[in-house]
């Protein structure tokens, strides 16, 4: 496909990265010349310097036969012109990220007046990913499925848990409504079958419906009681949709951030929410406003290294459910060592996203693509598709199918109703299907199929 | 200071003012009543009014000039429109003249006459009509209606219109002035028509009507609304409610956008107050009823008038249990919506003050915390709040001067503090010596000047007339 992405911030460069990778060709308009020389040096991509919204610019990278525009500049203004423009010469499809606040309540009959495919906004995605999180607090990391009636959650398994050292066939039973889908050892993310079995330190992936996974969860001794009490340092508009979220679900929000002037806006925003001003790594400040009381703690400051060592802080300190955003990959692995398991990255979220819409938007046989997850930040991934007519094998019990080794089916939605799969299971049009992946970037849903 | 602009404002509202004295005039003709006291008073009214409006000035005027003109604007009314009385001989002293006039155009409803029904018709009307000229601000009709004197008449308009935010309805200050007119003349028509259908004579409707549409609380009766049917009382609450509203309320009403409308803050706090001292009246003083309902009318009614700031009454509740008079005594301070007729701190004011109070209580457990104190859901920015907080202690610092004033007349001490309460809060009439069925005629003339002042400062919004007080004021100009 021929994709332009004007704006070579954070995501643009790295969808950039993994666009080409995936065999795409990829054009990359910016207006700063560090961010073209960066990007030409390292991928493979063409390169334009200019205003992206200008209609010449446009014409230059190819945007009368492009199938596929994302504009990803820092200002939403930029981008909406940008998707507009594009779309009048004759793009595609165009995808328009739009984060602002003041936009957020008219989304739709803004993408609907200025004729933008896909509106993405990180921020919000990444708020919804948090309030995920703290519903389900004994996971690590939480993705959804079929509108939110199933859910993949990650937990790491612990030396006491009565599920070390049995064969997952050993629990048959035990374990209804839910399914092993993933698990995560030493970085590498193995596919389970009946033999596996879980070790301490793993982290299984457990998919199901939200209320067979909480009884699971208290099966194992994790059901840690609701978050009732939320602290956020860092007034960023994570933490504006965030709250905001929060406060629709009864929960209570104390959030800090250092400019006063943005202290007032949040005020304004944010009726329910206690603001503070201060400096969120301030221990004297935490300290203070009893930070400890609170059931979940949420570092969400422009920094990434503040936000990896304050959560590190409430960790020591007690708090029970601690989510830092960053977005730096390398951190990450240091941090989760270090016994931090939630960290939130909106840029990869971002990308994911754009991923599943490219990836859906090229799938010849129909079947659409409607979530895409990557599994710890591996080449694993969790991806969603709707089945039509036109998907082979339908009709066929699953333990007749020709799937593919490091595939798997890890649940489907059969006229409404959540089915965990067994082997006589049979797909047929209309249903919803989870297929978890390994390192084979699944593009399609006949890709789970051996071929002939 | 722009002085000849002033002057040339001050000529147009002279101008006005004789406008409104033909109306008296026909009154007096119709019932074959003496016309000289108004043919008296239009000549030098006329004439001043001519001769200032000619002075040719420069339009530009500032923040100040604005509230200086019409602090002065209204005293000079006042005088002017005291003529009549003076005139008439019905008054005592040109003092009484003044404090009966000043509290018609404050539409306070304080009176000095004991004996009210054997006036003339006229001058009872002119007493009347000018609550109604005073109730939207006579300088807003100016700019409603005249021809354009200066620029920036919106500075004229804030000091005017009560209320901490000045709205516009539309971007013009001249069509927002009209509209609000209009508003009033629809208001003032559908109230005649209702008592007219109630049964009450065409006069005393057209002149009730004018007394209570502006939350006035001039009565044409010696009993005031008690010598009226229930009909009428029920009437006359529904429009003292209404004028008690943020006129801007109704033009987004009329104009499609009642649920806009319905969701200021202040009017639900109104409507509760009104519901939850009506109530608490009602259950106070039913062991003083045989009727149920005609305890409750009383109640609501008297609930009604005092917080629209009237001074209407149905019965003597200077009689009642003194739980229901020391409600009725809050309720002085309360007063309505902004942009309304009704006087007082006002409830816009009053939610401010509450909240910005919460807030400090909310500061001394996490002192780093900010929090905006919003009303209808907007921040209200710390310099309107600082405003707002002056208003409140200037009012009660007033309060307790007016007291002192009035306590030297030697009378009791409920009635120095509401006769001065009554005055500033633009209510009219207080408790015991000053009490609905009483007047302020036996307190001394310094007392009736203090409180005619009083009742200016209350009108305005205490910082037009206090302005001209301030020696700021008059440097450099």
């Amino acid at each position: 496909m021929k994709i332009l992405i004007v704006g070579a911030g954070k995501v643009g460069s790295t969808l950039a990265t993994y666009l080409s990778q995936e065999d795409h060709d990829v054009t990359i308009i910016d207006n700063n010349d560090a961010a073209i020389h960066r990007a030409s040096e390292t991928l493979d991509v063409m390169c334009i310097k200019g205003p992206g919204a200008a209609p010449s610019v446009l014409r230059e990278a190819g945007a009368e036969d492009a199938d596929l525009l994302l504009a990803t500049t820092n200002m939403d203004e930029v981008n909406m012109l940008c998707a507009l423009t594009a779309k009048r010469l004759g793009t595609k499809y165009t995808i328009a990220r739009i984060r602002d606040v003041a936009y957020t309540d008219d989304l739709s009959s803004l993408r609907k007046d200025l004729n933008i495919d896909t509106v993405i906004n990180p921020e919000y995605s990444t708020a919804s990913e948090i309030s995920r999180l703290l519903r389900f607090p004994a996971a690590a990391n939480v993705d959804t499925f079929f509108r939110g009636k199933v859910e993949m959650i990650g937990v790491a398994v612990r030396e006491d848990d009565h599920i070390v050292g049995h064969p997952l066939s050993d629990l048959f039973g035990k374990t209804r409504g839910i399914l092993f889908s993933a698990a995560e050892r030493k970085k590498e993310v193995i596919i389970p079958n009946g033999s596996f079995v879980p070790q301490a330190g793993d982290t299984l992936y457990i998919t199901g419906t939200p209320k067979d996974l909480s009884a699971y969860l208290r099966t194992l001794g994790r059901d840690l009681p609701k978050i009732h009490s939320v602290f956020i340092i860092g007034g960023s508009r994570i933490a504006h949709y965030l709250s905001k979220l929060l406060l629709s679900m009864g929960v209570r929000v104390t959030l800090v951030e250092s400019s006063e002037a943005h202290c007032r806006r949040l005020s304004e925003l944010l009726p329910g929410a206690l603001i503070l001003h201060g400096d969120g790594t301030d221990q004297e400040l935490l300290a203070s406003e009893h930070f400890t009381n609170n059931d979940a703690f949420i570092a969400l400051t422009g920094r990434d290294e503040d936000n990896l060592i304050s959560s590190l802080y409430a960790r020591q300190q007690g708090i029970r459910k601690v989510i830092a955003k960053s977005n730096r990959e390398n951190y990450t692995s240091v941090v989760r060592d270090a016994g931090l398991d939630s960290v939130v990255a909106p840029k990869l979220l971002t990308v994911e996203r754009i991923l599943r819409l490219v990836r859906g938007l090229q799938d010849k046989s129909g079947n659409v693509m409607t979530a895409l997850y990557r599994i710890a930040d591996t080449d694993a991934e969790a991806a969603e598709f709707i089945l039509r007519d036109t998907t082979p094998h339908l009709g066929t019990p699953l333990m007749d199918l020709p799937i593919r080794k490091g595939f798997l089916i890890a649940a489907l939605l059969h006229e409404e109703k959540v089915i965990i799969p067994s082997g006589s299971t049979v797909l047929s049009s209309g249903d919803r299907v989870i297929v978890i992946s390994h390192g084979k970037g699944i593009q399609a849903f006949t890709d789970i199929f051996q071929k002939d | 200071m722009n002085y000849k602009l002033m002057l040339r404002m001050m000529g147009r509202t002279l101008q006005v003012e004789a406008l409104c004295l033909l109306l008296p005039l026909v009154v007096c003709l119709l019932y074959h009543e003496d016309p000289r006291p108004f043919v008296f008073t239009l000549l030098p009214v006329a004439l001043t009014g001519f001769l200032l409006s000619r002075i040719r000035s420069q339009s530009t005027f500032f923040s100040r000039e604005g509230f200086v003109i019409v602090g002065l604007i209204w005293m000079v009314l006042s005088l002017f429109g005291a003529l009549p009385f003076w005139f008439s001989s019905c008054f005592g002293s040109f003092t009484d003249c003044l404090f009966e006039i000043v509290s018609g155009f404050t539409t306070s409803g304080a009176t000095i006459l004991s004996e009210i029904e054997s006036l003339p018709r006229g001058i009872l009307f002119w007493r009347s009509f000018s609550s109604w000229i005073g109730g939207m601000g006579v300088l807003l009709f100016t700019l409603a209606f005249l021809p354009k004197v200066g620029a920036r008449n919106h500075i004229l308009v804030q000091a005017e219109v009560p209320g901490p935010i000045a709205t516009k309805l539309v971007p013009k200050t001249v069509q927002s002035s009209q509209i609000l007119y209009l508003i009033y003349f629809a208001l003032t028509f559908v109230e005649i028509a209702a008592f007219l259908l109630a049964g009450m004579p065409l006069y005393d409707a057209v002149v009730t009507t004018f007394a209570s549409v502006c939350t006035g609380g001039f009565a044409v009766m010696n009993s005031s609304f008690a010598a009226y049917n229930t009909a009428c009382q029920i009437i006359a609450i529904v429009f003292m409610i209404l004028g008690s509203l943020n006129f801007a309320l109704f033009f987004l009403a009329v104009t499609g956008r009642a649920r806009q409308a319905l969701h200021s803050d202040e009017l639900k706090f109104f409507l509760m107050a009104v519901a939850a001292a009506s109530l608490l009246v009602f259950l106070n003083i039913l062991p003083l009823y045989d009727s149920f309902g005609r305890a409750l009318l009383d109640a609501v009614f008297q609930v009604a008038s005092i917080i629209s700031t009237s001074g209407f009454c149905t019965t003597d509740y200077n009689l009642w249990p003194p739980f229901a008079q020391t409600i009725l005594v809050l309720l002085m301070f309360v007063g309505g919506c902004s942009g309304s007729t009704a006087g007082s701190i006002k409830c816009g004011r009053i939610l401010l003050l509450l909240r910005c109070s919460l807030r400090s209580l909310l500061r001394l457990s996490h002192p780093r915390a900010v929090k905006v104190v919003k009303l209808d859901g907007k921040a209200v920015d710390e310099k309107t709040l600082n405003t707002v907080f002056s208003f409140a202690i200037l009012f009660f610092l007033l309060l307790g001067v007016g007291c002192l004033v009035v306590s030297l007349d030697g009378v009791s001490l409920t009635t120095a503090f509401t006769a001065s309460l009554g005055c500033l809060s633009n209510v009219g009439p207080g408790l015991d010596a000053v009490g609905p069925v009483s007047s302020f005629g036996r307190l001394s003339c310094l007392s009736k000047l203090v409180l005619s002042l009083y009742m200016l400062i209350g009108r305005l919004e205490l910082f037009p007339i206090l302005l001209l007080f301030h020696p700021a004021t008059w440097e450099h100009s």
